[in-house]
């Protein structure tokens, strides 16, 4: 699914190399944790395979589903089925949600060559999609993400992943600005999206939602690279011990 | 008209006319002398085909949503291309009002080319909306100049759209006149499609009654060179104006606008929003004036622009004025420019949403304050639209 080899990144107009040398391998079905100290790269690491602006790729290479990842221009990305969950989502004044998701979701089947779906069609999918996670008729009605609370923001996005139905889901610190009972219900949401076809890549800082969120492997990221890889039990190590021992290693 | 000064060869090409010069505070953005650049006379007869008038006349589109149309083509009313109100509310009455001597360039023009012109009188309550539609084919380069009048009763209401389109190369000068009764409502909606090559200059003079209501929304988006001047003049008390407008500019597109507000009464409200975009090297310029006069307490006056600017080489240019001499009003301006915002762009390019439809979406949500003046649901939905695919249509048309 995904293959990162090796990576250096950079930010544009710094001097400043983020990821040194990152490797990583997803297959289908497999939840990846990467857990690292802040200033580690983790969102760098998400941004960068979502193709945001701003970064430089100076060495390596990151394929998915066999493909140049990097090559390939943000919406090309999300069309071929990759999805990040932002750790702070953007409020888009002026754009109604309903319309945004039926555009998204329009723009990536038209894309991969499928029909694209009518607005009843389209309307029935979402409501039901909504009622899962919790979400009302009102939140629908407002513009993307804008005067929504913070656990408002996090369901939305994982509302956009169930609609989307991507193979490929990054979830950027989906934890972060959640109280136990939001985080419940998002990872409810992100749990009934796992299947034998669907990879994900959880950033996190904490072990906390990989109480909820149960991982095949967990990394860990310090200074730009992958230092140590291991079963969920990792987490739980991390906890007890923070994170002290790998950023003296890496340094 | 007081601009005395040696006469330029544009001046000589527009019939011997002085234009403005751009020592003129009010027209230092835009010189007339040098934007109109070749021979525009005036009172030059042109046979237009039927089926070009026809064919043109497919562009408007509120079409569909207008009641009762009247048509000007080439400055001449086309009686055979309209549909005029079968009587009741609405009376439209072939007539060209008097103008008075004024030191207004447009107005000026207006005096001493207009030909033709309607009155619509509104005496009652109608929901559909009655247009007037200009229609220019292609001929030689010429003024077509008109000049019309709007009176709504005391208490009547209704919705009038103003739509001017055509192709060619030409210069319009419209003028109108409004006069909204006490308690009368009026959502004045003014579309400029004109042809790329053309010259658009406009001036729109309102006057509100007691507790009278205007909603104005002006859609700018196809003349090479627009200027449009209104003056909104409160005589009665309570009466409420909300002027909007939105420029949608590219290429080497230059429009600007001129307002001004004057409150003569006490507790009048009055806002002013216009949402301009400039892409490729469009320039937009927005000047309003809000004038509070001495017995013009409890006055209610807020006015905001905005640019949104989609190259680097895209100017916009306001100059908000407040002149108030009353002491007891709220009264307020803000005026900013910007680019779209990168954050906005990557996350709807991260759902899957192609660059210009994600753009297209900005831009439609960056207007849509503006857009939101026009009362009729229709009206505003089609005009949305409009904003929705401009850009990708401007730069399929560049291509």
């Amino acid at each position: 699914m995904l293959e990162v080899k090796d990576l250096y990144v950079k930010l544009a107009d710094e001097d400043r190399t983020i990821l040194n040398g990152l490797t990583l391998k997803v297959k289908a079905g497999e939840v990846h944790a990467i857990m690292g100290p802040n200033g580690s790269g983790k969102s760098t690491l998400s941004y960068v395979l979502a193709g945001r602006e701003g970064y430089e790729v100076t060495g390596g290479e990151a394929r998915f589903k066999g493909e140049d990842l990097l090559d390939m221009a943000p919406d090309q990305r999300a069309a071929k089925g990759l999805f990040l969950a932002f750790q702070y989502p953007i409020e888009i004044p002026g754009v109604a949600t309903m319309q945004f998701l039926k555009v998204a979701l329009n723009s990536q089947r038209k894309a991969r060559g499928e029909k694209e779906l009518t607005t009843p069609e389209f309307m029935r999918i979402v409501k039901e999609r909504a009622a899962r996670l919790g979400i009302s008729q009102d939140m629908l009605k407002r513009a993307v993400n804008v005067g929504f609370s913070g656990g408002e923001k996090k369901r939305a996005e994982i509302l956009q992943m169930a609609v989307l139905e991507p193979s490929l889901c990054i979830l950027d610190e989906t934890d972060s600005g959640l109280d136990i009972d939001a985080l419940r219900v998002v990872a409810d949401g992100v749990n009934a999206l796992r299947s034998p076809e669907r990879a994900m890549v959880v950033i996190t800082h904490y072990q906390r939602l990989l109480d909820y969120i149960v991982p095949d492997f967990v990394h860990v990221l310090s200074q730009g690279r992958i230092v140590k890889s291991g079963g969920k039990e990792l987490a739980l190590e991390l906890e007890a011990k923070g994170y002290a021992e790998f950023t003296r290693e890496a340094a | 008209m007081n601009v005395a000064v040696n006469k330029t060869p544009a001046e000589l090409a527009y019939d011997g006319m002085l234009l403005p010069h751009p020592r003129l505070e009010d027209w230092k953005w835009t010189n007339l002398r040098t934007l109109i650049d070749r021979p525009y006379p005036p009172r030059i007869a042109v046979t237009a085909l039927p089926r070009d008038v026809e064919r043109l006349l497919k562009r408007d589109p509120l079409a569909m949503i207008a009641h009762a149309r009247i048509v000007f083509v080439n400055g001449l009313f086309d009686k055979a291309a309209s549909a005029l109100p079968a009587g009741g509310a609405v009376k439209v009455t072939q007539q060209l009002a008097p103008l008075d001597n004024t030191d207004e360039p447009v107005l000026e023009m207006n005096r001493a080319f207009a030909g033709e012109g309607v009155h619509i009188e509104i005496t009652s309550n109608i929901d559909a909306p009655v247009e007037i539609v200009h229609v220019a084919t292609d001929a030689e380069a010429r003024t077509i100049a008109t000049r019309h009048r709007i009176t709504i009763a005391d208490g009547a209401s209704a919705t009038v759209l103003e739509i001017h389109l055509g192709e060619g190369d030409y210069l319009t000068n419209s003028v109108i006149d409004v006069a909204l009764g006490a308690g009368a409502k009026l959502d004045r909606v003014k579309l400029e499609i004109e042809s790329r090559d053309a010259i658009h200059l406009a001036h729109a003079r309102i006057t509100l009654g007691r507790d009278a209501v205007l909603r104005d929304f002006t859609l700018t988006s196809g003349a090479r060179v627009n200027r449009q001047n209104a003056t909104v003049n409160f005589a009665g008390e309570k009466a409420d104006a909300k002027i909007a407008g939105s420029y949608l500019l590219s290429g080497k597109q230059h429009a600007d606008t001129r307002l001004v507000i004057d409150h003569q009464v006490p507790k009048c409200t009055s806002r002013e929003i216009f949402k301009c975009v400039m892409d490729e090297k469009a320039r937009g310029i927005f000047q309003g004036k809000v004038i509070v006069q001495r017995d013009a307490q409890k006055t209610d006056g807020k006015q905001s622009s905005h640019g949104l600017l989609l190259s680097e080489t895209a100017e916009f240019d306001a100059k908000p004025e407040l002149e108030i001499y009353a002491d007891d009003v709220v009264c307020g301006h803000g005026a900013t420019s910007g680019d779209i915002d990168h954050n906005h762009l990557f996350y709807l390019r991260s759902r899957g949403i192609p660059e210009p439809e994600a753009k297209s979406m900005l831009i439609a949500a960056f207007v849509g304050e503006a857009f939101d003046t026009i009362s009729h649901d229709d009206v505003r939905e089609q005009l949305t639209r409009f904003a929705e695919t401009w850009l990708v249509d401007h730069k399929e048309t560049v291509r």
